[in-house]
């Protein structure tokens, strides 16, 4: 339990020091919006005013922009690959693991911090705004809500453990950039982040079956439109099923 | 004359030096190249992905697509060589030691560029001309001396230009000690936009990418003239333009730099 208050206090701090760095929000929530949009116009243009394709609606690709794009602005406000990578090789990290605290948990709770302060201050505002704007394809069960806020938040930790264990790579490899662009580039599209599975080609969707980053976003993403899309759209055949509690 | 020769010499010197610097670790020097390589080759993937259901976006093929990307990216790998350490000058700023930069008998402006020449900019250089050469392959293209000479003075216009951003976006440190991470939330988000066409957005974006931040002459004007891809609404002939606006622009970023930089007061560390 004493333990779990020294935890807890990590996230408090975080949340403080988020407060205090407001600019580092702001600039954040900038670059989000520019790459939703970015997104938004791709699909606008690659739908070329079709109702839809591949089966699947403008609207539901907007929602799952939408969403994929909250997602990844919450991501951002965790410790990045980056900062981890930096840590090991400065030598930063020996202090941490000096002290009475086991550094995974440690990143992690403070990390909680800082997503809670951005989810409050910058990413909820704005995407009720935006979802008032553009009308998506919301559920309307409760229960859905709730396995999507699950989801999102299995989602998140399973980003976070790839993200760590990447990040202490570092101790192996010392200099790390080819590594760490692999990394986000199979995260960024085997996870559907920016192109939804369901429009890969085969050989794609084959591989990224078998990786677990697809479950970072493509599961949450399921639970919010598949309720409402009545089973057509994000049909359950793009899931293995077996992994990571389903 | 005499001065213009002696500071070549002197940056050819500089760069020598942090070539030698970066050399030291040959691992991290191959990872590096490997990596900026690694990281566009997955945008192209990533772009593949997106066109193999719906074959075009906006009119654009997948090899056309490629060609437009690779065009920013070999003038931005260009920019990255002389350029990119300008996004972290807010870091002199703080550590002091931009200091030195004012009280040494050379020009500062130059004397900032010469500090480094990066040379994981060749993981750029590698995939986009590759790039280049694979989609100029696939559509068939058969270019006279003419377009030859667009296409290089697009290099050197894009170069101008994006470096320019970078002049820009680093003098702000000037006034703000913050450069480096407006570069990844600015100029970073705005690159990656006009990695696809610009037709795709709307109005007012168009016209933001053409007069105030000139990245439409990075890419999309040229490669409209260099794939002879018709537009109703615009002239092909704005794509031979990116040389000129590129010095144009540079000069008005530098010029904001010098502003800046008289106005610098040291951090006191």
């Amino acid at each position: 339990m004493r333990k779990f208050r020294m935890y807890l206090e990590f996230t408090r701090k975080s949340f403080q020091r988020s407060a205090v760095y407001r600019f580092d929000a702001w600039t954040r929530l900038l670059s989000n919006l520019m790459f939703l949009f970015m997104w938004g116009f791709i699909w606008y243009g690659l739908y070329g005013g079709e109702e839809t394709a591949g089966g699947k609606s403008f609207d539901t690709m907007l929602s799952y922009v939408l969403i994929s794009q909250m997602l990844q602005g919450l991501h951002a406000a965790g410790t990045s690959l980056w900062e981890i990578q930096e840590r090991v090789r400065n030598g930063d990290i020996a202090m941490e693991l000096m002290r009475p605290f086991d550094y995974p948990l440690r990143v992690l709770f403070s990390d909680l911090g800082s997503v809670a302060f951005h989810f409050i201050t910058a990413i909820a505002p704005l995407y009720i705004v935006l979802f008032l704007c553009f009308h998506p394809v919301l559920p309307s069960s409760l229960s859905t809500w709730i396995i999507f806020i699950l989801s999102a938040i299995l989602g998140y930790l399973i980003r976070y453990s790839i993200e760590l264990t990447f990040g202490l790579f570092t101790f192996w490899l010392v200099e790390t950039g080819g590594v760490e662009d692999i990394f986000y580039f199979s995260v960024s599209l085997f996870s559907g982040a920016v192109v939804p599975l369901w429009f890969f080609p085969p050989v794609f969707e084959h591989i990224a079956r078998y990786l677990p980053v697809q479950w970072i976003f493509v599961r949450a993403k399921r639970d919010f439109c598949w309720a409402t899309a009545r089973g057509g759209d994000l049909s359950r055949d793009h899931a293995p099923g077996v992994l990571v509690g389903c | 004359m005499m001065s213009w020769i002696k500071g070549a010499r002197l940056y050819f010197h500089m760069v020598s030096a942090s070539i030698r610097a970066q050399m030291q670790y040959r691992y991290a020097f191959v990872m590096n190249i490997l990596g900026w390589a690694m990281s566009y080759a997955g945008t192209a993937v990533t772009m593949w992905t997106v066109l193999y259901q719906f074959k075009t976006l906006d009119g654009w093929t997948f090899w056309e697509l490629l060609f437009l990307f690779a065009l920013s990216v070999l003038s931005w790998g260009v920019c990255v060589l002389f350029f990119f350490h300008f996004r972290s000058l807010d870091q002199y700023i703080w550590n002091g030691t931009f200091d030195r930069f004012l009280v040494r008998p050379i020009h500062p402006f130059f004397h900032f560029i010469a500090l480094k020449f990066d040379v994981g900019a060749f993981g750029q250089l590698f995939f986009s001309i590759l790039a280049v050469w694979l989609s100029y392959i696939k559509l068939g293209l058969h270019w006279q001396v003419g377009r030859w000479l667009v296409f290089f003075g697009t290099v050197f216009g894009g170069t101008l230009i994006q470096g320019g951003l970078l002049v820009l976006i680093s003098a702000l440190a000037f006034w703000t000690t913050r450069s480096e991470r407006l570069y990844w939330v600015v100029m970073f988000p705005a690159k990656s936009m006009v990695s696809y066409p610009l037709s795709i957005y709307p109005r007012l974006l168009q016209w933001f990418f053409i007069l105030v931040v000139p990245f439409a002459f990075v890419n999309y004007f040229p490669a409209m003239f260099l794939l002879n891809k018709v537009h109703t609404k615009i002239s092909l002939y704005l794509g031979i333009l990116s040389p000129f606006v590129g010095i144009v622009f540079f000069w008005l970023c530098y010029r904001v730099w010098m502003t800046g930089l008289n106005r610098y007061k040291s951090a006191g560390s």
